[in-house]
C-alpha cells in the first residue's frame, strides 16, 4: 500500500490538542503577564501533578473500555486518613500504608463490582465514590486538617536541584505507565480488551484477571493522587476529589484528541493535564476576571477537540 | 491394512452426541462429527445449521451441553482455548477478531509477544516472526502498516496469518473467502494449497460450491442443528448437496423473469463520489434491475454511498424521473425515493437491539405513522408491519424479536422491509447475498424481481457473476473507481464479465487474438 505524503492538514487532525496546547503556550507568552517565566511554567507543572496521576489512573481504564470515577471519593479519604493519621501521631510510613491499602481496597471492589458481578462500570464507581465521600466525612467530621510536620511535606515539596519532587512523581509515574501499557504484553492486551474483545478471548488471554488488574492499578494511583495532592497543599480540605472530578477526566479526553487515532493514551492525557493549567494560568494572567475563565476555558477545549473530530468521524467509519 | 488402531489414528476431530441451546434456540442436536487426518473437510448448511456453533464448541469458546469431543484422541472437556491450540487446533473466525488500531505484526503475534530478556516486547523479533508467517499467506502486506489502514480482503489474510502463529495441524477457517477479492483469493487458494501439501488437516465453512467442489476431499452437510450427512465430495453432485442443506429441491437458483422495462427513473452525470470513484454516469430505467460488478476496492460501494448521501460527493448530477435533484444526506435520498440496503447490514441498516417492528417502520414513521409531532398510531403500525413480515416471509417468532437475534438472510428482508414500507421506487442493493445461505438467497433475488415487477429501479451491487448475470438486464463494471463497461446481460457471459472486471480492456479483441493463435 503507498504511504500517503503528510500534510498540515494531516497534522491538525491527527495531533489537533497538542497543536491548540503549543498555539495556546506561545500565545500566552506574548500577552499574559508573567507568563513565560520559570517560576510559572514551574506552578504550572507543580499544579497539574496530582490532576496528571490521577488521570494516568483513570486512562488505563479508560483504555480497557471502561471508566472509574470512584477517584473522586478515594482522594478525598485518602487525604483525610492521611492528614488524620499524622495529626494523631501515627509514623509516616503507617499512614502511607494505610493509604495505599484504601487504593487497593477500592480497586479491589470496583474490579469485584465491574468484572465479577458484571455493573456497569459508570454506576459502580460513581457509588464507590460516594461511600468513600461518606467514609472521608464520618472520618473527619468535615473539618480541614492541616499537616505541620515539614519532614512529611517535604516528601512532596521538597526540591532535587532547581526540580520539585512533585513533578518527578508525575514523570516517574507516566514513564511506568506508557513503559508498561506499551512494552509489555499485559499492556498490549490491555489496549486489546478495549478494542476488541473476543480477539483477546479469542487468544486465550484471561482477560477478566487482566481487567481486575487494571481497576486494582488504577484504585493504586488514585490513592498516590490523594496523597500526593494532600501533602502539596499541605493538609486534607473537605472532598478534595470533588474539586478535581471533572478535570480529570477532561483531560483524559482531551488526551484522546492530542494523538492519533482518538483513543485515550498516556502522553494526550499528560498534555491534557498540562493545557487545562496552562489556560487557567494564562488567562488568570491576562487578567479575565476569576469567573470567567471557566468559560474560556471550556471554549478552549471544545475548539481543540472539535478540530480533532474530523479524523474521528472517519475512524468511526472503520467497521468489521 | 486397516487396522482398527489405524483408524482411530487417522481421526483428528470426533464430535460425539454434541447438544448445545441458547435461550430459545435448540442450535445442535445429538450432533456427531469426524474430520480424517490430511483432508480438507468442508462444513455446509444454512444459516443457522450450527456450523459456526459446533465449531466454536470445537474450539472450547462455547461449552456444550451434552456429548464429548476429541482432538487427536484426547478429550478436551477440562481444556480451555489454550488447551486446544496446544493441540495444534486453530479457529478462524467469520468476524475477523483484528484490533484495527494496532499493526499487522502486533496483530499476528497477538497473545504470543516475543518479549526480551527484561520481559518487554521484543519488537524487532515481532516484526520477523509476524513476515514469517505472514509470507506463508501474501508477499503484499508491510507488517508494520495498521490493520485500519488495510482493505478488508487483506484483513482476511492477516486474520490466516495471525491463525498459523500457534503452528496449527487442524485449521478451522468460517467462510473465508466471503471478504476475498479475485486476487486476495487467488493467493489464499495458492495458500491452502500449499497447506494440504505440508499435511494439513482443513475443516472448510463456506457458501460457494465452487470452492468447496474445488478444494475439498468430504463433506459434512448440517441442517436445523443435526447433520444429515458425510459424503466424498466425489459421491455428492451439487444439486445433491444443496437438496440436503435445504431439505427441499429447488429446481432453479435464481427466478429467472422478464418484466417490462419503463421509462428512465434514475439517470446519473459526471458523478465524483469523494471516497473513490470518477465520472461515474448511467440511467436506470424502472423495471430495470442494473447489476454493478468490480472486485473489492473497485469503488462500487462508494458509488452507492455518494448516490445515497451517505458519504459527501465532489460534484455529480442525479435526475430522477427527469428532474435535477439535490441529494446531500440521505434523508434527501430518502425524501426521492431512494433506498439503500448496505453491505454492513448488522452495522448500517439495522439497529441490532430494537424490534422487528421499529426497524420496518423506521424510515417511514413519521410519513405514515404519526399523528402530530411525534405521536404513533401503534395499531396502524403493528398492521402494517405484520402485513410486511407475512408478504416477505420474515421468520421472526413475533413483531417484537429483537433483529439481532435472527438469522443474516432475515435481517436482510428486515432491511428491505423498512424500505419498502417507506414507498421507495429506486433500490440499492449492496452485496445482499454476501455470507448468506442458498435458500435466503433465492428469497432475496424474488424479492427483487418482485420489486422490478412493481415498476421499481434496482441497483444490485455484488461479486458474483453468476447472480448478477442471470438476475440483472445489464451490467457495469468497474475498475479502480470507473465504470470501465456496459454490457447487456443478454449478450455477455461470465467470461467476458470476469475479464473486465481484471481490468481487461478489449475483450471481443483478445478473444480473436487467443483464437488466432490456436
Amino acid at each position: 500500500m503507498q504511504k500517503q505524503p503528510i500534510t498540515p492538514k494531516d497534522i491538525i487532525n491527527n495531533y489537533g490538542a497538542t497543536f491548540a496546547f503549543i498555539v495556546a503556550i506561545i500565545f500566552f507568552s506574548f500577552t499574559s503577564m508573567g507568563f513565560f517565566s520559570g517560576q510559572n511554567l514551574q506552578n504550572i507543572l507543580v499544579q497539574s501533578t496530582s490532576l496528571g496521576i490521577c488521570a494516568f489512573g483513570l486512562t488505563f481504564v479508560l483504555i480497557t473500555g471502561e471508566i472509574d470515577l470512584s477517584y473522586g471519593g478515594v482522594i478525598g479519604l485518602v487525604g483525610a486518613v492521611l492528614a488524620g493519621m499524622i495529626k494523631e501521631g501515627h509514623s509516616i510510613g503507617l499512614a502511607t500504608l494505610v493509604c495505599l491499602a484504601i487504593g487497593l481496597g477500592t480497586g479491589l471492589l470496583n474490579a469485584i463490582l465491574v468484572v465479577v458481578l458484571n455493573l456497569p462500570s459508570f454506576l459502580a464507581t460513581v457509588a464507590v465514590m460516594f461511600m468513600c465521600m461518606g467514609a472521608e466525612r464520618i472520618y473527619n467530621q468535615g473539618i480541614t486538617t492541616w499537616i505541620r510536620d515539614p519532614e512529611v511535606l517535604s516528601i512532596v515539596q521538597a526540591y532535587i536541584g532547581p526540580v520539585p519532587v512533585a513533578v518527578l512523581y508525575l514523570f516517574a509515574l507516566f514513564a511506568i505507565c506508557w513503559f508498561l501499557q506499551t512494552q509489555t504484553r499485559a499492556g498490549q492486551y490491555v489496549r486489546a480488551l478495549g478494542e476488541n474483545i473476543s480477539a483477546v478471548k479469542e487468544v486465550g488471554v484471561r482477560e477478566k484477571l487482566l481487567k481486575s488488574m487494571v481497576f486494582v492499578a488504577a484504585g493504586l494511583i488514585f490513592a498516590f493522587a490523594g496523597y500526593v495532592e494532600t501533602l502539596r497543599i499541605g493538609g486534607a480540605v473537605m472532598y478534595a476529589g470533588k474539586q478535581i472530578l471533572l478535570f480529570v477526566l477532561a483531560a483524559c479526553f482531551l488526551g484522546t484528541a492530542t494523538f492519533k487515532a482518538g483513543k485515550a493514551n498516556f502522553p494526550g492525557t499528560l498534555i491534557g493535564a498540562f493545557f487545562l493549567y496552562t489556560l487557567l494560568s494564562g488567562f488568570t494572567g491576562l487578567g479575565m476576571k476569576f469567573y470567567l475563565v471557566p468559560v474560556a476555558q471550556g471554549l478552549i477545549l471544545i475548539i481543540s477537540v472539535a478540530i480533532s473530530s474530523v479524523r474521528r468521524g472517519k475512524i468511526e467509519q472503520v467497521q468489521f | 491394512m486397516n487396522h482398527p488402531m489405524d483408524d482411530q489414528d487417522n481421526i483428528v476431530i470426533k464430535a460425539e452426541h454434541i447438544s448445545k441451546s441458547f435461550p430459545g434456540v435448540r442450535a445442535l442436536k445429538e450432533l456427531d462429527f469426524e474430520v480424517e487426518r490430511g483432508e480438507v473437510h468442508a462444513l455446509c448448511g444454512e444459516n443457522g445449521a450450527g456450523k459456526s456453533t459446533l465449531m466454536k464448541i470445537i474450539v472450547r469458546e462455547y461449552i456444550e451441553e451434552e456429548g464429548n469431543i476429541f482432538i487427536e484422541g484426547q478429550n478436551v472437556k477440562d481444556l480451555g482455548i489454550r488447551g486446544v491450540q496446544k493441540l495444534g487446533l486453530s479457529l478462524i473466525h467469520q468476524d475477523l477478531n483484528l484490533i484495527p488500531m494496532l499493526t499487522v505484526a502486533q496483530n499476528i503475534c497477538l497473545g504470543r509477544e516475543p518479549v526480551t530478556r527484561f520481559r518487554t516486547i521484543d519488537w524487532k523479533a515481532m516484526r520477523l516472526k509476524a513476515a514469517e508467517f505472514l509470507a506463508e499467506v501474501t508477499s503484499e502486506i508491510d507488517v508494520e502498516e495498521r490493520v485500519e489502514d488495510l482493505s478488508i480482503s487483506e484483513q482476511q489474510l492477516v486474520a490466516i496469518a495471525r491463525s498459523l502463529v500457534t503452528s496449527p495441524g487442524i485449521l478451522i477457517l468460517d467462510e473465508p473467502t466471503a471478504r476475498l477479492d479475485h486476487k486476495t483469493s487467488d493467493q489464499f487458494f495458492a495458500f491452502l494449497e500449499r497447506a494440504k501439501q505440508k499435511g494439513l488437516t482443513v475443516v472448510y465453512i463456506s457458501h460457494r460450491l465452487e470452492e468447496i467442489y474445488r478444494i475439498c476431499d468430504r463433506v459434512t452437510v448440517l441442517r436445523d442443528g443435526r447433520k444429515i450427512i458425510t459424503a466424498r465430495i466425489d459421491d455428492l453432485p451439487q444439486a445433491e448437496l444443496v437438496k440436503h442443506m435445504l431439505g427441499r429441491e429447488i429446481t432453479q437458483q435464481v427466478p429467472k423473469e422478464t418484466v417490462p422495462i419503463g421509462e428512465t427513473r434514475l439517470s446519473v452525470r459526471d458523478l465524483f463520489p469523494k471516497e473513490k470513484g470518477e465520472n461515474i454516469h448511467f440511467d436506470l430505467k424502472s423495471g430495470e434491475i442494473l447489476g454493478i460488478v468490480g472486485s473489492i476496492g473497485a469503488g462500487k460501494t462508494e458509488v452507492a454511498r455518494a448516490l445515497f448521501g451517505a458519504d459527501p460527493k465532489q460534484r455529480g448530477a442525479i435526475h430522477i424521473a427527469g428532474k435535477e435533484v439535490k441529494i446531500d444526506t440521505p434523508q434527501d435520498a430518502i425524501r426521492h425515493g431512494l433506498a439503500l440496503i448496505p453491505e454492513e447490514r448488522r452495522t448500517q441498516g439495522l439497529v441490532g437491539n430494537e424490534s422487528v417492528r421499529k426497524n420496518i417502520t423506521l424510515a417511514s414513521l413519521k410519513k405514515k405513522f404519526c399523528v402530530g409531532p411525534s405521536w404513533i398510531k401503534q395499531d396502524q403500525e403493528i398492521q402494517a408491519v405484520k402485513e410486511s413480515i407475512r408478504s416477505l416471509g420474515i421468520a421472526t417468532p413475533s413483531t417484537e424479536q429483537e433483529v439481532q437475534f435472527l438469522s443474516g438472510g432475515t435481517q436482510q428482508k428486515v432491511v428491505v422491509g423498512k424500505w419498502l414500507m417507506s414507498d421507495s421506487s429506486i433500490y440499492i442493493f449492496d452485496e445482499p447475498t454476501k455470507g448468506i445461505d442458498v435458500g435466503g438467497k433465492y428469497d432475496i433475488y424474488k424479492l427483487i424481481v418482485d420489486l422490478a415487477r412493481q415498476g421499481a429501479g434496482v441497483i444490485f451491487i455484488s461479486n458474483e457473476l453468476t447472480e448478477v448475470l442471470s438476475l440483472c438486464d445489464r451490467v457495469i463494471v468497474m475498475f479502480h473507481g470507473q465504470i470501465i463497461k456496459e454490457l447487456e446481460t443478454e449478450a455477455t457471459n461470465r467470461e467476458e464479465v470476469l475479464f473486465y472486471v481484471m481490468g481487461g480492456r478489449d475483450y471481443a479483441e483478445t478473444a480473436n487474438n487467443s483464437k488466432g493463435h490456436h
